[in-house]
């Protein structure tokens, strides 16, 4: 399959389940997982899955501008988003980036080894 | 473990800006024939394109002043993935560019690292 259109069916994946269900993540990471959030080191999927359902909004919505992929080598994939967060109550959007970096399972899916996320402050 | 992270993803962060901001051509050291760069959405794979891409870019000075970088392990043998904000500043030109860039590095021999993958973005307001 193609790792470009492979990359594009985990963002949309990915920021679907996190506007519409946060709690659904969860499937998404392991126990050697890792989110760095805003400098905010996390590891394993239920800390992790606790930190973003914890977040201080009830409702997000996050409109992706550019996602960027390449192999990492050993079936791996990293991928780098780039896109607008809007906040439910607040006027103006903000600007994020992200990175991903997917490794295979056996069942034939992805799930996030690396996780980064980062506002753009202008 | 993990500041020892923090520690080689700053090292490795200030020896690469500080080569694009002062001697581009040698960037060629820190990528093999395997790598890749995405940059502004552009795929470029290996050294010498990578290397060519580099120093063909339209300015002749540039200097990046570094906002945060993040580093986690990458579990393949010793690789890291780091993460980095920050603004370039062209000569002749009143405002910054924000940019944000990741990188894969993975481990050498000598105990430095190479860059695997590369993936540079403009920031716009």
């Amino acid at each position: 399959m193609d790792p470009d259109a492979v990359a594009k069916a985990f963002v949309d994946h990915y920021y679907s389940t996190f506007d519409a269900n946060r709690a659904g993540l969860g499937n998404l990471y392991q126990e050697g997982s890792m989110l760095t959030f805003e400098g905010q080191k996390i590891q394993g999927s239920q800390s992790i899955v606790a930190k973003l359902t914890s977040l201080p909004f009830q409702q997000c919505k996050h409109n992706i501008t550019t996602v960027d992929c390449q192999p990492s080598g050993a079936g791996g994939m990293l991928v780098f988003v780039s896109g607008t967060l809007q906040l439910a109550g607040e006027q103006h959007a903000l600007k994020f980036s992200q990175m991903f970096h997917l490794m295979p399972t056996p069942q034939g899916s992805f799930y996030v080894l690396n996780d980064i996320f980062r506002l753009n402050y202008t | 473990m993990e500041e020892q992270i923090d520690l080689v993803g700053k090292a490795f962060i200030d020896h690469y800006y500080h080569l694009l901001d002062n001697d581009r051509p040698a960037l060629s050291s820190l990528y093999r024939p395997s790598s890749m760069l995405t940059f502004e959405g552009q795929k470029i794979l290996g050294v010498e394109d990578i290397t060519a891409k580099l120093t063909s870019l339209p300015f002749d000075q540039c200097q990046h002043v570094i906002s945060t970088i993040d580093s986690q392990p990458s579990t393949f043998a010793g690789g890291i993935v780091v993460f980095v904000s920050g603004s370039l500043q062209l000569p002749g030109e009143e405002h910054h560019l924000r940019f944000s860039q990741m990188f894969h590095l993975v481990p050498v021999l000598e105990g430095n690292f190479f860059v695997q993958n590369d993936m540079f973005l403009l920031n716009y307001g």
